[in-house]
């Protein structure tokens, strides 16, 4: 059943390997870096960018109260850059920490469960009922217990991290296919040999999968922290509470922008390890 | 006279019970010389697979005993007196190929004492060394392989590099599960002279399974024909042909007259097992 189709992998990955692959900076190579020169590359977005930010100026002349025009928010992001930026660092600490955290408890779990079924049947059915409860729910009850500091940040930033990587890390774990296991089984090799040689190099593919998720994620746990905590003394978050209390929308709207900014470089940063991590892996190519 | 490789005594092995319960062997005796290339042919369902599997470690017998060397095959896999080379490659596509054919020496660092403890084995030891596995990849011709990934590497080259990687263990016992029912007809010629080429030089005790009878007869000093219903030995035949053996040897009428005796006896098997 199989002979087919091994037989047709056969060639095309020898014929590929021949082939020799155009520089990262050509313009033919399909990822090229320098592909962005080209106007068909660009300038879907930038027209999409176009009317979207004049649907929202017409909308801020509309509805003045709903909406800050634009040139508002990027003078209170130029005037004031410190001020964010400074408030984007805590928001960044708690993020990363918090996650950090989380990442730790759920590899050493995800391990341990797949070590010992006792262990997986103790933990899973907590683990899922700790995944469907609506975590920033329990971030006002943390607020009360630890007070205003980073601490209930922290433990709500780990606590949303922790299921997606738990599981990935799991699946991981676990999916190392039958016949390398028997290969490594035949000559001996311990637990502790099959966990490091095998099962977790095999689990990397999945574990960047949740990183991909979760630093998203992170943020989110962080700024919904601190939106809680509403004495915090600092964060993004307590940034957009404070102001709009006070209806400073403009204000608002750049505190939401920065956010995305370092959503999108944290995610930068997801990619950039995971290409150097999993060079020999399809996925770290896409 | 050296004590056998393998040996199985009366095993037998039964896949679940009650009405539903399929008797994969049923009182199987095979005992295999050292440096015998033994093959076990039959139709699926006969048992081939699951023997090997006896014999590897992976699975248990219900009945009987299978020893290797005159070790429990626990003690022989804790001593890594025994190499498997599975269907699939079975390579790690996050290592080199001589990343993965030299991690098998990486583990079980304690097997080479406790072979030492293996009556007959321990005198050959003193001429044993490390292999030289860039030599091995060369003889293999994947030299210029030998820093690439697996999945640059056509299925012909991967499975190589899983013979290798077996052969780099210098077990005592090689077992092969089908290795090359999945390469096309040429590939798999070349790795058949390939295998033997190696096997000529490193002469380890050979458990070769396989569905190809013409494979069969080209490979083996010994071809043990197995019948389903229940799994069974029904036949084991010394194949007295002359090594080694090139393609001259496809035209030789003795090559045939050995294939239409498997072939006859496999039918026979079949026949009795469906009149049954």
């Amino acid at each position: 059943m199989s002979t087919v189709s091994e037989r047709t992998v056969v060639q095309p990955s020898t014929t590929q390997a021949a082939l020799p692959e155009p520089s990262r900076f050509s313009l033919k190579h399909p990822k090229s870096r320098i592909g962005w020169v080209r106007p068909g590359v660009w300038l879907p977005l930038a027209v999409m960018l176009a009317v979207l930010a004049g649907l929202w100026q017409w909308g801020a002349a509309a509805m003045p109260y709903l909406l800050p025009p634009l040139p508002a928010v990027g003078e209170t992001l130029v005037d004031d850059l410190g001020y964010y930026l400074s408030n984007a660092l805590i928001t960044l600490f708690e993020a990363v920490v918090g996650l950090a955290i989380g990442f730790a408890a759920a590899f050493l779990i995800a391990v341990l469960i797949s070590e010992l079924p006792m262990a997986r049947r103790a933990i899973m059915p907590i683990a899922v009922v700790l995944n469907v409860t609506p975590l920033v729910a329990i971030a006002p009850a943390l607020v009360v217990a630890f007070g205003f500091g980073p601490l209930p940040k922290l433990i709500i930033t780990a606590l949303i991290c922790f299921f997606p990587i738990l599981i990935n890390t799991a699946v991981g774990l676990r999916s190392v296919p039958q016949q390398v296991l028997q290969v490594y089984r035949t000559i001996d090799a311990s637990r502790g040999e099959m966990l490091v040689h095998l099962r977790i190099p095999n689990a990397l593919p999945y574990i960047f999968a949740a990183l991909r998720i979760v630093f998203p994620l992170s943020i989110i746990g962080a700024v919904v922290a601190e939106l809680s905590a509403s004495g915090s003394t600092g964060g993004l978050g307590t940034v957009i509470s404070v102001a709009s209390s006070m209806n400073q929308l403009a204000v608002v709207y750049a505190a939401i922008f920065v956010l995305a900014v370092m959503g999108v470089l944290l995610l930068g940063l997801v990619t950039l390890a995971e290409r150097r991590a999993l060079h020999w892996h399809s996925s770290a190519t896409d | 006279m050296a004590k056998s490789a393998v040996e199985l005594t009366s095993v037998g092995k039964v896949y679940g019970d009650g009405a539903g319960a399929m008797v994969a062997l049923s009182d199987v005796d095979l005992t295999i010389d050292p440096g015998r290339f033994v093959s076990l042919i039959g139709p699926s369902g006969c048992g081939k697979s699951t023997l090997l599997r006896i014999v590897a470690g992976l699975e248990k017998a219900d009945s009987g005993t299978a020893r290797v060397h005159d070790a429990s095959v626990e003690e022989a896999c804790a001593a890594k007196l025994i190499g498997l080379v599975p269907q699939t490659p079975a390579l790690l596509p996050w290592r080199s190929v001589l990343g993965n054919v030299t991690l098998p020496q990486k583990v079980n660092r304690g097997a080479g004492q406790r072979r030492e403890q293996i009556g007959d084995l321990s005198a050959r030891d003193d001429t044993r060394s490390r292999p030289d596995m860039m030599e091995l990849l060369r003889r293999a011709g994947l030299e210029d392989a030998a820093h690439k990934l697996p999945s640059q590497l056509s299925g012909g080259m991967q499975q190589r590099a899983a013979i290798v990687r077996a052969f780099g263990l210098q077990p005592d016992v090689l077992l092969m599960d089908e290795p090359f029912s999945a390469l096309d007809e040429f590939t798999r010629e070349s790795l058949q002279d390939q295998l033997l080429d190696l096997w000529d030089e490193l002469k380890t005790t050979v458990l070769f399974v396989t569905h190809s009878v013409s494979e069969a007869v080209r490979m083996s000093d010994t071809v043990v024909v197995m019948a389903p219903r229940p799994g069974r030995i029904v036949d084991v035949i010394d194949i007295d042909l002359p090594r080694p053996r090139n393609e001259r040897m496809f035209a030789e009428t003795r090559f045939h007259d050995y294939e239409d005796l498997i072939r006859d006896r496999l039918h026979t098997a079949w026949r009795s097992a469906d009149a049954a």
